[in-house]
Parts: structure tokens; sequence; C-alpha cells
């Protein structure tokens, strides 16, 4: 009612209150974490999944040259190939399965029905999943480095950390933004496979894309995995000079991001409670 | 403040179903409240709208001073909410989960406290996903509890409970009355809102068809006494003495008496009995239940052929 009078509210100033909020996303991390590694199958699809992929392929084309390739090796292709479709599991899929998960629990709801921002909680399962991120990127480098002997990126480093950078934002955004098209947690796992799946195939990560029909290439090129998978190679490749930044890849994945973004604030703003 | 809710007029569409239709009350600050009805009488639509979760077609409405549809921050820090079902995290165990939602919170009540009030005292590093569903349940109330909330909301706590189980919540209930908190409650079970509410508004329909204390509910205290027995076989309806009755019906093999004078009534027909030598099986003398009553109101009742 309009006329009631409002309650006082705690006069804070507004950098005590952003502090706090932070510190509370910070613990939000810190449960979100607790709650991943606690739970093997979900761990393990997001986490050991392509770091799995990495030893079997890479065993199987050890000491291969890519064909087509101007002689690098197998796994210098791999390796960066492998990593963008790990930084994809760990985000993409990783949040847009344990989100609808959520959603069809009714634990959003009941985040919904608490204090806590749902922009604070929402920040506190990307910054989990970032942090996963970067724990598979180490692991399957330093995998990568000591049994398959792929050289780390050096003066390629900057062009590396940026697509890092962009294609964890990108896949973040759209693996909350795509949730609103799965209809139940059941869906989940088939729709983001059917997503990503046939996009891997023809965006080189299992194989070379060289040889596939042009028009082929040219979709793939549309999408981020695509862009992410290549920027990687790029900046693996012992050929590339400079900083081993692809400026047509780092355009296509944030121009994503821009998708996933919008798709993200529309996820935010939707009411849970209705037509339940 | 006296009261902790105001409700005028709510109307709650959907479409062209109105499953709200113009539903006023009040509830008093540490009162137990309980809206009472079969399922889809509009009961969750209008919780769903105090809670905030849902919003109103048309009326007003006030939570603790608060309009629940600006979505205030302050509100949700004072209000406690149990919903009908609705999951938790599942790989943290019961207390990590207290101390996640305490966190939410300006003030919080102790860990400790809240899980020796819900009896999970031996679940306590047991993680969500491996509780029963009374367990589970018992959790929901401990993470509504959490932020020391002024105000509780409870949407049908006990449906899919065992009976001890359902005494134990109720036992619970009664404690945080005694915490001076407000209560609102739904639910479908009549021994429910008359155990715990102290006032009870009946829905049908979208509509609220009869409100009071359980106790007078729908006229209850003014309606005629019931006296049913069993009689011998040798016995007719039209052996029975003159009685200060409304009703006197064979209901299945037993008598009905329907009486205003209850005393009087019950007096003739066992000096009857007595001055006959008969036993009258089955005796009882009692107060239509506030099941008569709330099937009456609701439109539920269906004549059971015997």
């Amino acid at each position: 009612m309009s006329t009631a009078v409002a309650l006082p509210t705690r006069p804070a100033s507004r950098g005590a209150s952003l502090r706090r909020e932070l510190g509370l996303v910070a613990w939000q991390v810190r449960y979100e974490q607790r709650a991943f590694w606690r739970n093997r199958a979900r761990s393990f699809f997001a986490f050991l999944f392509p770091i799995m992929f990495l030893v079997v392929f890479a065993s199987l084309f050890s000491g291969h040259k890519l064909p087509g390739g101007g002689g690098i090796s197998y796994n210098d292709f791999f390796v960066p190939g492998i990593l963008a479709y790990g930084v994809i599991m760990t985000t993409f899929v990783n949040i847009a399965v344990s989100t609808a998960i959520l959603r069809d629990d009714g634990v959003l709801k009941r985040m919904q029905g608490t204090p806590l921002p749902r922009w604070a909680y929402l920040a506190g399962r990307i910054g989990s999943a970032i942090l996963i991120t970067l724990a598979m990127t180490a692991v399957t480098l330093a995998f990568g480095s000591l049994a398959y002997g792929v050289r780390i990126p050096t003066t390629t480093l900057p062009g590396f950390a940026l697509a890092l950078a962009l294609g964890t934002a990108c896949f973040t955004t759209l693996g909350v933004g795509i949730v609103r098209f799965i209809g139940n947690a059941e869906a989940a796992p088939p729709i983001v496979n059917i997503a990503i799946l046939p996009l891997t195939f023809i965006s080189g990560i299992w194989f070379a894309n060289q040889e596939m029909p042009h028009w082929l290439r040219e979709i793939a090129q549309l999408f981020p995995v695509h862009a992410l998978a290549d920027a990687f190679q790029y900046a693996f490749d012992p050929r590339t000079v400079g900083l081993g930044i692809r400026v047509s890849d780092l355009k296509t994945l944030s121009i994503w991001l821009a998708v996933g973004v919008f798709l993200m604030i529309r996820f935010l703003r939707q009411p849970l409670g209705e037509g339940g | 403040m006296n009261n902790a809710i105001e409700v005028t007029n709510l109307s709650k569409r959907y479409g062209d179903l109105e499953a709200v239709r113009g539903v006023g009350f009040d509830v008093a600050a540490g009162e137990v409240f309980c809206l009472l009805g079969p399922n889809g009488a509009g009961k969750t639509s209008i919780v769903e709208i105090l809670e905030g979760y849902r919003s109103r077609s048309d009326g007003s409405v006030s939570v603790l001073g608060m309009d629940p549809a600006d979505g205030q921050r302050e509100l949700r820090e004072r209000v406690g909410i149990v919903l009908q079902s609705c999951g938790v995290q599942p790989d943290l165990s019961v207390a990590e989960l207290l101390e996640m939602y305490g966190r939410y919170h300006r003030t919080r009540r102790p860990i400790d406290e809240l899980i020796e009030l819900v009896e999970l005292d031996a679940k306590r590093d047991t993680r969500a996903k491996d509780l029963s569903g009374g367990q589970r349940r018992r959790l929901d109330l401990a993470l509504a509890l959490v932020g020391d909330p002024d105000l509780v909301f409870l949407d049908e706590p006990t449906t899919g409970f065992d009976p001890a189980a359902r005494r134990h919540a109720w036992t619970t209930i009664r404690a945080l009355c005694e915490l001076g908190k407000t209560i609102f409650l739904t639910t479908h079970f009549m021994d429910e809102a008359q155990f715990l509410a102290h006032r009870v508004a009946v829905m049908r329909e979208g509509r609220i068809v009869a409100a009071g204390r359980p106790e007078e509910l729908g006229g209850r205290e003014l309606r005629p006494t019931e006296i049913r027995f069993g009689l011998p076989p040798s016995r007719t309806l039209a052996d029975l003495p003159e009685l200060p009755a409304e009703t006197v019906a064979l209901e299945g093999d037993r008598v009905l008496v329907k009486s205003h004078e209850g005393v009087l009534a019950t007096q003739r027909i066992t000096a009857w009995a007595l001055e006959q030598g008969i036993e009258l099986e089955h005796f009882t003398v009692a107060q239509p239940s506030l099941e008569d009553v709330y099937l009456e109101l609701t439109g539920e009742r269906t004549e059971v052929t015997a």
C-alpha cells in the first residue's frame, strides 16, 4: 500500500554496501566451488573430460604431422583445439546444464526470495566457472607440455591470453543466456551438445578443417567455437610471429559476447515465479 | 505496527482464468493466520503475490508496510519463505547451507540454534541430497528462519508428511509463534488449521467464503450438536422418545440426532435406553467437525452412500 510508512533502511554509504556485496560474491564463489568439486559427475564432465580427450587423441596421433599443416606436429594443433573445447565445456556447457537444473529444482526461486541480489548470485556462479576454466587450462597446458612436448606460447602469450579471456566471457554469458531456451533440465545436455558438437567438428577442433568444403568452413567461421579454436591454434603455431593476435577471431568472439550479454541481462530480468 | 499484512480487493488473472477474485484480509503482527482451501482455490497465488514472486492484476497489498511488487531487498530481509516444493544446492551440507543463506541477511540466527529447533542435529554434516523428504522440509523451515524474519510464509508445510511428522512440525510451528513471529500458513488440512491458526480464512474458487477463529468458523458454534448411536435390532426409530431435535434420522445403520439442546436430548436418549435396558452402540456426542463445515463451505461435500 502506497500510504504505508516506509521502514527506515539502514543508512549505509554506497561504497560500504558495494563492498559488502562484493564480499557476498566472493563467498558465493567459494560455496559454488565447494559444491562443484564435491559433485563427481559434474566435475568429471566439465573438468576431466577435455583432458581425457587430450590423452586419447594425443596418444593416437603422437609423432604425426598435421596433413596440409605445413609440417607442424599434430600435437601443436590438437592441444589448443582441445583447450578450446575444454573452455566451452567448463563455461557454456557447465553453466547451462547446472543452471537449468537449479531452475527446475526451484533453487533459483529460493535464491530470489533471499536478500542476495540476483546479479550477485550470478556473479558468484560465473566467478566459480572462471576459476574452473583457469584450472582446466593450467592442467591441459601442463599435460600437453610435459607429456606431448607442446610448446607453450611465450611471445604469442598476449594473443593466447586475450582469446582465453574473451572466449571465457563469451561462452559464460552464452551459457547463462541459453537457459531460457531449455524447456527442462533433462533436455539441457542434448540441447547444449546439439549447439556445440557439430560446430566442433567443422571448426577444426578434432581434425584440421582445411580439406572441408568451402561453404562448410564459411558457416563454421560465423560461430565462436571456430573463432576460439582458431585463435588458440594461431597462438600455438610455431610459425606464428608477433603477439599471436588474430583480430578476425577476436572480432567474432566479441560479437558473440555482445549476444551473450544481451541474453544474460534478459535472464536476470526474467521473473521466476510467474506461471508456475 | 499492528498489521503485518493488509490485503484489499486483491485479484489475479491468468489469461481468462480468474484465480483470485477480490480478496481482502488483514493479518495482525504475532498472529498465525491460515488460508484454508482445496487445491486450485487460489491459495498459492495469494501467497506468492505476498512473497513478491507473482504480480497482482488488481487490488492493494502491504506486507510489513511494503509493497512486495516493488521487490525491495528490505522486505526479503524481514520475511522467511517456505515454498511448496523448492530445492536447495544438493551438494552442500545442512550446516553449510544455513551458513550460506545466513550470509545473505543483515541479521541472522545462530546456526546451532536453528539446527536444534528443527531437530537436524544428527544430520548437521549430511548433504542436502541425502536427506529424507521430511528432513528436507525441516531444512526448508530452518532456512526460512535463518535471517531472523518477522514474518514467515509456510505454503502447505506438512503436505506429504506422515501423521507423526505432522504433529512434530506443528510443535515446531507453535514454537515459532512463541518467538513472536507472524505466521502466514496455507493448508488443505482442516486439523492443521484448527491446531495452529488463530484465524482461518476458507477459500473457494478464488474467493474467501468464510473467515474467523477455527471454533466459530461458518457459525460452527451455533450449529446443532450431533448425537449418534446404533439401535439394537429389536428397536426402530419409532420407538425413540420425544426429543428436542431438528432431525432424527438414520445414517447408515446409526441414528443421527441433531439438536440445539444437546444436553437435554442426550439425557432423554440415555434415560430411555436405561429404562428399556438396552445398550446403545457407538454412542457419540459431537459438535459438527471443522471438516464438515469446511466441506460445506468449499462445496466439496459428496454424498456418501452406505
